[in-house]
């Protein structure tokens, strides 16, 4: 036997808990400091059993602390007050007397505390806390009934276990009619807070310039950029194209905004992709090189093969890309010779000479560049993100003294000396790798896999992708570093594919989609290949079937039966077979179908049983194990 | 296990009684035992003949407990059953000889010839268990049960039992006539008051008194409180019954089914023991609308207890 109220004090603090710890992150040192102690004044004081703290002198404590927030908000600042007010709110619930009323406030205040944290983060977290306060407010309601009626009432485990059973079917009954709504409902196509989250700035790894010598050491973090959803590809030709810089001083590398006209015809097998960056403050589009399409409203397409948003949104999108995975497309037409062979002014001297011994040595710009190829390999080159060369000549020295840098110094030393013996070349910045999630079926690309290489134009083959740092000694080991792949790394990859099932099919969701999802119905209904319209059909109808067997069988409730009403119906039935005795219909008891029946079997089942169940306690499994073999024998 | 052997004990006495001296009077035996075993008191309703008096001297001969009988007339006064002061000259005061209610089973023939003033006399008797006469109580021995029997057809001079006072017997039952072979072999028999004064006790008066203590420690499930909870209700809003069972109704009820199933050996009480105790048990306290009698008000109380499911679960 328990008591109702502590029951529901107990789950009273548990919601509370649920509303607190996801806002608790987002929250200023006053409010939280706050509501750490209501929590544990209430705590004390319903352990205590009585209460100091009386609702008339929290209200008039609390009273500046409103008025206070009331003046802090503004348009800039809309949402700290508001949620401070909330947890304050909840902290004065929670430190009082739990009355039924103010128990019902309390829930209602974690439900809007939980609801802001999302204007915050909306990761999948989310989803078990709502699940969870939904949960246990249906049996924390159900209990408030009860105690309304009668404080000090006591329940029984058995009474127990079926409010948790109700309490448990109402949101379970209710997740295929949300699952049902979803793709229906209407919905906006702009985000409502998209003021409230200021977009990451920046990121440490990929940048849009590039400039080697600035720092000595580069670390970039573990941060997610974006995710690929396509088949596994070859780990050498994971180069993911973003932008391309074609202007340079000597040191840095930049983008101008003409950009000369060109013409991509591409020949090859494509590969298909669906990308999700994270939401950021980066226009590029990225996708595997070298692509061809990405489908996306409001993008704008420049002629070298670099996808930018028109506009930065802040918000999740998703966009899927056509790419010709060799990374070389056919130009036809000339392009621009002179615009790919801008020289700085200033020109490290032993960089020129190296391009004159290009010059001198080839005779078609493919032998200069295999030429050059073999000379950094044969330089003893190292690929390293640490004691980078900085200050003046960075490119001369890194090349010819110090042989150590990171893809920026090999890309743009390389590409300096291409242009120098006349090859038109830019360089390209993006990704290269990426790891594989196999669950998923998509690539992660971090913030740490960012990188540079050149293109350089060949007359008759086009622009093809030379990756300098790949000449490095110990490219291999560096290229080839395989993540560690044990257990947690491969639980982190789980994880991660929920998260992007949730990203995906949650946060991504629009208005567009909202359209195919209701196209594709249409279509799926009046298509002409009937095994494709099944496929398509199969969902729903298990939904649906789905639906209505869980009606069926709450209506019969012969799954949720208990043992002892299973193994009756069971019996009762049999009696009715083998001694036509009907015993539902005719009020007939137990011991008076023993005696009716006049068998040995029969009086030992409702012996058994009934010691039972007019003991008011369950069978235990030695029992059931015996009546079971009554009902056997019976039957045999 | 001490507990079903008891109650083995107690029903070999009335199979025994029921088999070898009684036969074809296993229900109203086995109502005089529960009547016994919750210290209960029992009305048989019938005509004459029928051995209602064999049946109250049998039980008293199997228990081995003293027995008086009152034979009831128009005429008789509270001091004829409780016994009166009398003086005795040669000690020189007053002495009390006890009148025949002193005794463990009291058989009250003919309760109804009876005047009101001495009905009520004998039936403060029975609730109290104790006799004040000139100012001094006198506790009746325990046990103490009151076998009162009834002829319903006669109805000239008599004086019916009000229905505050049928309320203080747990049972009224009826006898009727045996089956026809047990009538032929009882006719043959001849009759058996001689065998019955023979009979040797089977059980002790403290073997009834422990017995008592554990019928009330007999298990009462929930379930079944609310069944006969459910059963008291629907005599109270029953269209033929004016006044339906009372509190007092659905606690004997309860004792007599713990006493039945104490009976059947078993330590806790099941709807059965319930249903087969309940007209018994209820018919005679029910306030009919039109008059019934008592065998109307059973086929009242059967058709409530057909409408109730019982619990099975």
């Amino acid at each position: 036997m328990i008591a109702i109220k502590n029951l529901a004090t107990i789950l009273t603090y548990v919601i509370a808990l649920c509303g607190m710890i996801p806002i608790f992150p987002w929250l200023t040192m006053f409010p939280r400091m706050l509501l750490i102690l209501g929590l544990i004044s209430g705590l004390w004081q319903d352990i205590k059993g009585n209460w100091q703290l009386k609702p008339w002198f929290q209200n008039i404590l609390i009273t500046p602390i409103f008025l206070y927030y009331a003046l802090q908000y503004s348009r800039t600042n809309p949402i700290q007050p508001v949620i401070s007010v909330l947890t304050i709110m909840l902290t004065v619930r929670l430190s009082g007397e739990k009355t039924v009323r103010h128990s019902k406030q309390i829930y209602a205040l974690s439900i809007f505390c939980l609801a802001s944290s999302s204007l915050y983060d909306l990761s999948p977290v989310f989803l078990l806390y709502l699940g969870l306060l939904l949960f246990m407010v249906a049996i924390a309601l159900i209990l408030l009934t009860f105690q309304s009626q009668d404080a000090g009432m006591l329940v029984t485990k058995l009474d127990l276990k079926r409010i948790l059973i109700f309490g448990i079917m109402i949101p379970v009954i209710s997740v295929p009619l949300i699952l049902f709504f979803f793709p229906i409902m209407p919905r906006t196509q702009l985000p409502l807070w998209n003021f409230l989250n200021p977009l990451p700035s920046g990121t440490s790894g990929y940048s849009e310039i590039v400039e080697p010598g600035s720092k000595s050491n580069v670390s970039a973090s573990h941060s997610l950029v974006f995710r690929a959803e396509m088949p596994r590809q070859e780990d050498s030709k994971l180069y993911w194209r973003g932008t391309v810089f074609n202007f340079t001083d000597g040191i840095k590398w930049t983008r101008t905004l003409q950009i000369p006209p060109e013409n991509i015809y591409s020949n090859k097998s494509t590969v298909n992709q669906l990308i999700f960056p994270e939401p950021s403050a980066v226009r590029t589009l990225f996708s595997l090189d070298r692509p061809v399409t990405i489908s996306l409203q409001r993008i704008k397409l420049s002629p070298d093969g670099v996808f930018e948003l028109s506009r930065v949104g802040g918000r999740r999108i998703n966009y899927s890309a056509e790419s010709n995975n060799g990374g070389n497309v056919t130009q036809l037409n000339n392009i621009n010779r002179r615009f790919y062979l801008q020289l700085p002014e200033q020109f490290p001297t032993r960089l020129k000479e190296l391009s004159s011994r290009l010059i001198r040595f080839g005779n078609s710009d493919r032998k200069r560049v295999e030429y050059l190829e073999n000379f950094y390999r044969l330089s003893h080159l190292r690929y390293s993100t640490n004691n980078l060369p900085i200050g003046d000549r960075v490119l001369d020295r890194f090349l010819f003294e110090i042989k150590q840098g990171n893809c920026e110094y090999f890309a743009s030393s390389f590409a300096l000396i291409l242009r120098s013996a006349g090859i038109p070349c830019r360089l390209v910045g993006g990704f290269f790798g990426g790891e594989y999630n196999k669950l998923g079926g998509y690539y992660l690309v971090s913030e740490d896999k960012a990188h540079v290489w050149v293109e350089a134009f060949i007359e008759g083959e086009g622009w093809i992708r030379i990756d300098p740092s790949s000449f490095a000694e110990n490219s291999g080991e560096v290229w080839s570093k395989k993540g560690s792949k044990n257990l947690v790394f491969r639980l982190t990859l789980a994880i991660d594919s929920f998260n992007h099932i949730w990203n995906r099919s949650v946060i991504s969701y629009d208005l567009e989609q909202q359209i195919s999802f209701a196209s594709q119905l249409g279509s799926s209904f009046r298509g002409i290949q009937p095994l494709k319209r099944i496929w398509n059909v199969i969902p729903y109808i298990v939904g649906c079937l789905l639906i209505t067997s869980i009606y069926f069988i709450s209506k019969r409730m012969s799954l949720f039966n208990s043992r002892e009403q299973r193994i009756l119906n069971r019996f009762l039935k049999l009696i009715k077979l083998k001694f036509n005795i009907s015993t539902v219909e005719s009020g007939c008891g137990l011991f008076e179908v023993t005696s009716v029946a006049n068998c040995s079997k029969v009086s030992n089942f409702v012996g058994i049983y009934a010691a039972a169940i007019y003991h008011d306690r369950r069978l235990t499994d030695k029992e059931y194990e015996k009546l079971m073999k009554i009902l056997k024998d019976m039957q045999s | 296990m001490t507990l079903s052997s008891r109650g083995h004990a107690f029903s070999n006495v009335f199979e025994s009684l029921s088999q070898d001296y009684l036969q074809g009077k296993e229900e109203v035996l086995r109502l005089s035992v529960i009547a016994l075993l919750v210290g209960g008191h029992i009305l048989v309703e019938d005509l004459p003949g029928l051995g209602k008096t064999t049946v109250a001297l049998a039980l008293a001969g199997v228990t081995g407990l003293t027995f008086g009988r009152v034979q009831c007339t128009s005429d008789l006064l509270p001091s004829d059953i409780t016994g009166l002061s009398i003086f005795n000259r040669e000690e020189g005061h007053f002495s009390f000889q006890p009148g025949p209610i002193f005794n463990n089973i009291v058989l009250l023939d003919e309760i109804n010839r009876a005047m009101p003033r001495t009905q009520s006399a004998m039936l403060e008797a029975m609730e109290e268990c104790r006799v004040t006469i000139e100012g001094i109580t006198h506790s009746l021995p325990d046990p103490f049960m009151v076998f009162a029997t009834q002829n319903p057809s006669d109805q000239s001079g008599t004086f019916l039992l009000p229905e505050s006072q049928l309320d203080r017997f747990l049972i009224c039952t009826g006898i009727g006539y045996p089956a026809e072979h047990l009538e032929r072999l009882i006719i043959s028999g001849g009759g058996i008051r001689e065998r019955i004064d023979k009979i040797s006790p089977l059980v002790s008066s403290a073997d009834i008194l422990s017995a008592r203590r554990q019928v009330q420690s007999v298990y009462l499930s929930d379930k079944v409180i609310s069944y006969i909870h459910s059963l008291v209700l629907a005599t109270r809003s029953h269209d033929l019954i004016i006044t339906g069972l009372s509190t007092r109704a659905a606690i004997n009820l309860v004792q007599a089914a713990k006493a039945a199933a104490y009976l059947a050996g078993r330590d806790y009480v099941a709807p059965d023991d319930v249903k087969s105790i309940a007209v018994p048990v209820s018919a005679h306290r029910l306030v009919m609308r039109n008059d019934m009698t008592a065998n109307g008000r059973g086929g009242v109380i059967r058709t409530i207890i057909a409408d109730i499911a019982l619990p099975l679960v």
